[in-house]
Formats: C-alpha cells, sequence, structure tokens
C-alpha cells in the first residue's frame, strides 16, 4: 500500500494539504502537517496525490 | 447532471502549479477521458515559490522544487508551446505549427516576468523561472553589491536573499516598500528588519531607468544614479495572452473568468493568467500560490459540471519570507490602521495580529507564529468550515 513521506523541514504550515484532501491531512496546533492515515488505503490515493501536489514547498511525498 | 459524456478530450495549455492542479481535478471530478499537459519549458512542473528564497540562498537543491511527478493517465507534454487559438476548430496551434484537438480547454499559461531593459541592453536579472534562479545565482557568486528594482513581495524576498548572501543591498522603487500590498503598519515593520540588516532604500517617484549598454550597469533613480554588480528588476509580472490575442476570448490586463473560472463554452481558466472583477468593479489579478490552486480546482469543476460547480467561498491566504520574518496572510488588510494584538510582540519579532473594520475583523496575519491555517483564516474573519472543495 502507498505511503506518505514529510519532509519536516520543509514543511511551512500554509495548510493547502489540508484543504485539498482533509481526510489525509491535518495541520496540529502548532501547525504541523500531520497524517491522518498511516497507509493510504487505495479509495484515498487520489485525494493523497491531490493533496501533496499543492504543497508550494514540496514536502510532500506520496510513494506507492 | 454533468457533461462529462460530451467531454473527450481536454487539453491544459500551461505547466505549472495551475495546469497540474486542474488536470488533477478534472480526474477528482471523474472525468476519464484524455487530458494533455501543454507546457513551454522544459523542466517538469515545479514550484516558483523556493526561487526567491531557499534556491536563491543555495540553501535548497533546485530539484527540490520539482512537484510530485502527475499521474500516469495524464500526458504532459514539455516544451510545447502553444502559439495560437482556433476556438470555432477547438484546436491549441503550437509553435511549431502542429494542430492539437479538444473538447474541452483549460487555460493556465501564468505569467512572465516584466523587464525594463530596453532594446540592445542586456544584464537584467528577473526571477520567474528555474532557470531565471540558476543565473542570477551564478551571477551572484562573484558580485559583491545588488540593486533590487521593485520593493513589492518579490523584490523584497530577493533583496532578503541577498542581504544573507553577504551583498550590499539597495531596493528602489517608485513608491515606499510594500505599501500598496500591506499597508502602512506591516510595510513600516518589514522596512525596519531589512534596514536592520544592512539593506537600502531608494524611492523613486518617477520610475526608474536601466543605464549601460549592453550591459546594465546602473539605475538611474530620478535624484541620483546608483551601480551596483547586479541589478534585478522584480517589478510585477504579465500575464501570458499573447497566445490569444487573434482568439475572441476577453483580454482586459489579463483573461477574464467569471466566478466560477469560465471564459467561453467549454473553455475555462485558472492562475496567473486571469483577472476577475466583482460586481462590475475593477477587473483584478491574484497572482499567488493559494489562488492558482483554488482556481485550478475550481476550473476542472466547472469544465464538467458547468453553472452547477458550487461557488467557493473567497479566503484569500498568502505569505511571504523575508528578513528573518515568516509572515502568513489572512483577508486584506486596511490601509491607514494599526492592529491589535493577539499574542506575541511585534518588536520581539513573533506575533498574531489582527485588523477590524466597524468591528468585524477584515485580515490577521502571523509573524513567526505557528497556528493552524484555518486559525488564521477565522481571525480574518473567513469563516474557517470546511474546505471549499466544489
Ligand atoms: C520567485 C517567486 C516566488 C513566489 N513566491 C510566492 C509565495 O511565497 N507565495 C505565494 O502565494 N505566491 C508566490 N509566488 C507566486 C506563485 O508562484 C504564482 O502565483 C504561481 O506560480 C501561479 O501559477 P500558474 O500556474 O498560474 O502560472 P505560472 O507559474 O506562471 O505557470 C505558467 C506555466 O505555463 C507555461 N506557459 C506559458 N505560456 C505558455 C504557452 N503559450 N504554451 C504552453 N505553456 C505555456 C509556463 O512555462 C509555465 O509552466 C511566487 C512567484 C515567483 C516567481
Ligand atoms: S501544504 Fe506543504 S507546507 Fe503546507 S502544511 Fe501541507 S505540507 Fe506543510
Amino acid at each position: 500500500m502507498a505511503t506518505i513521506e514529510v519532509d519536516r523541514d520543509r514543511c511551512e504550515g500554509h495548510g493547502l494539504c489540508e484543504q485539498t484532501a482533509p481526510e489525509v491531512y491535518r495541520l496540529d496546533d502548532d501547525g504541523e502537517v500531520e497524517l491522518l492515515v498511516g497507509e493510504v488505503p487505495p479509495e484515498l490515493l487520489v485525494t493523497a496525490e491531490a493533496g501533496a501536489r499543492v504543497c508550494p514547498v514540496a514536502a510532500l511525498r506520496v510513494r506507492r | 447532471m454533468t457533461r462529462a459524456s460530451s467531454l473527450r478530450r481536454v487539453v491544459v495549455a500551461g505547466g505549472s502549479i495551475a495546469a497540474v492542479t486542474a488536470a488533477e481535478g478534472l480526474r477528482l471530478q471523474g472525468f476519464d477521458g484524455d487530458i494533455t499537459l501543454l507546457a513551454e519549458e522544459d523542466h517538469p512542473p515545479y514550484s516558483r515559490v523556493p526561487l526567491s528564497k531557499g534556491i536563491l540562498a543555495g540553501r535548497e537543491a533546485l530539484g527540490s522544487a520539482t512537484l510530485p511527478p502527475v499521474a500516469g493517465d495524464v500526458t504532459v507534454r514539455l516544451g510545447a508551446t502553444a502559439a495560437r487559438l482556433h476556438e470555432e476548430h477547438r484546436r491549441v496551434v503550437l509553435a511549431d505549427g502542429e494542430e492539437v484537438p479538444y473538447d474541452g480547454l483549460v487555460i493556465a499559461t501564468g505569467a512572465r516576468a516584466r523587464r525594463l531593459a530596453g532594446p540592445g541592453q542586456t544584464g537584467e536579472c528577473v526571477v520567474r523561472t528555474r532557470d531565471d534562479a540558476t543565473r542570477l545565482a551564478a551571477r551572484l557568486d562573484t558580485a559583491g553589491s545588488v540593486i533590487v528594482v521593485g520593493a513589492g513581495f518579490l523584490g523584497m524576498e530577493i533583496a532578503s536573499t541577498c542581504a544573507v548572501l553577504g551583498k550590499t543591498v539597495t531596493v528602489v522603487d517608485r513608491d515606499p516598500p510594500l505599501r500598496r500590498l500591506v499597508g502602512e503598519w506591516l510595510a513600516d515593520l518589514v522596512v525596519q528588519a531589512a534596514r536592520e540588516r544592512g539593506v537600502e532604500f531608494a524611492l523613486a517617484p518617477d520610475g526608474v531607468q536601466l543605464l549601460g549598454r549592453p550591459e546594465v550597469q546602473a539605475v538611474d533613480c530620478g535624484d541620483r544614479i546608483a551601480t551596483a554588480d547586479v541589478i534585478v528588476s522584480a517589478v510585477g509580472d504579465l500575464p501570458n495572452t499573447e497566445w490569444l490575442a487573434d482568439s475572441r476570448l476577453p483580454l482586459h490586463g489579463g483573461l477574464v473568468v467569471d466566478e466560477r473560472c469560465r471564459v467561453a463554452p467549454d473553455i475555462v481558466a485558472a492562475g496567473d493568467v486571469t483577472v476577475s472583477r466583482t460586481h462590475g468593479g475593477p477587473y483584478r489579478r491574484s497572482p499567488h500560490w493559494t489562488s492558482a490552486v483554488v482556481q485550478g480546482q475550481l476550473a476542472a469543476a466547472a469544465l464538467v459540471h458547468g453553472r452547477e460547480t458550487p461557488l467557493p467561498r473567497p479566503d484569500p491566504y498568502y505569505w511571504t519570507e523575508q528578513f528573518g520574518l515568516d509572515i502568513k496572510i489572512s483577508g486584506e488588510i486596511p490601509h491607514g490602521q494599526p492592529p491589535t494584538v493577539l499574542a506575541g510582540d511585534p518588536r520581539q519579532g513573533s506575533a498574531l495580529l489582527q485588523w477590524s473594520l466597524s468591528d468585524r475583523p477584515v485580515a490577521a496575519v502571523a509573524i513567526n507564529h505557528r497556528l493552524p491555517v484555518v486559525t488564521l483564516k477565522r481571525l480574518g474573519g473567513r469563516a474557517a468550515g470546511p474546505p471549499v472543495m466544489p
């Protein structure tokens, strides 16, 4: 199953991932991105990838 | 009811964030026909955002800005420049004459850097593309001094990076730095931080002229002439609409879109190429990353669902990083008014600020202050609510 890699040094907390794919990404109280799924279930794969793509600093990678 | 059945082939003109978001948005909307992306640059889609920041500073590798690859069922044609549009035959004509047919078209050709150099002048740097950033970084390697023309977000970010690199930096603009964008109060705070890092500012109310031929070497600021090893212009960008000039699509300093990003039947547009207006007001651009994303998603939905596409709630959000200040902005900051400090202390370099008009919050700003963006938007007067996916 697919997994998501987060580059925490790059993430700047702009929240576009969350806005696009709230089922997969969430910002915690410190504005740090948090993954709501460990492995990405197939039905969320496209959504997870869409959320990763809109990150302005390319901090997210979905590994199939 | 969807119109997806009459839509078999979608062409997306453009190769950056608005284009790839629209392509992906079409799939999320259930469109399963052909999608072809026509992208002028030879690099796979990347983010411009770090070009003036970590990449120019040399902290981040160029490749790190590359966006995750577009899904395999989208054909990405790099180096394919749209040169003309034949609306009546539904074809995009490429620079080499090839005609690419479509049933639906997404226009996301973005914008390019405006330049000041006249004919026969060379050496003016800009930062819009990967190649621009590479060129400027190479010039900075051997430079001691830099003039940045333009004190908007981009110019100030470039100045900040050059200061970090130890260059002597002068910023010139016809208006006081950043004021038009963020109002006096916040602009003054940033300029103060810039001055503390040795950056000098020059005001040229009548505009500037680049001097030197062929190589530009100086900037005529009206009351004085400034010289430097490198001259960078950050004087705004021009929407890439020339290829549409012969079409009947509405152009007003950009491609005019309606509130659902529609341009004409089966044609939508998104990102820096667009202008729009509300209630007959002036045409406005919103050349920021978040607008390109929101519009890309909306344009895709509108191409599939037409007028039944729900309207997103407007929630402007943008940011800048300069002079040690990480600034996130929600809403539009009113001019001539100080904010309420909700947390921190702006003089200590970290704060959460809010502006109100008639007791209603209209903007919120976080400076070196981490918080969830939805909270910032709520403080800026935008309903937090669910995301604005159509
Ligand atoms: C250095 C820099 C830093 C920035 N930093 C920030 C920031 O911190 N925060 C923020 O919110 N915004 C920032 N922005 C703005 C943000 O990057 C833009 O709003 C965003 O890139 C717009 O995306 P777009 O896809 O609409 O257009 P563009 O990024 O301009 O992309 C247009 C694409 O279309 C292609 N194209 C153009 N003409 C044709 C043609 N005729 N045929 C085929 N393809 C064509 C181009 O090659 C390009 O790939 C920054 C911009 C720059 C330049
Ligand atoms: S979009 Fe990118 S920068 Fe923003 S919160 Fe998500 S991972 Fe972090």
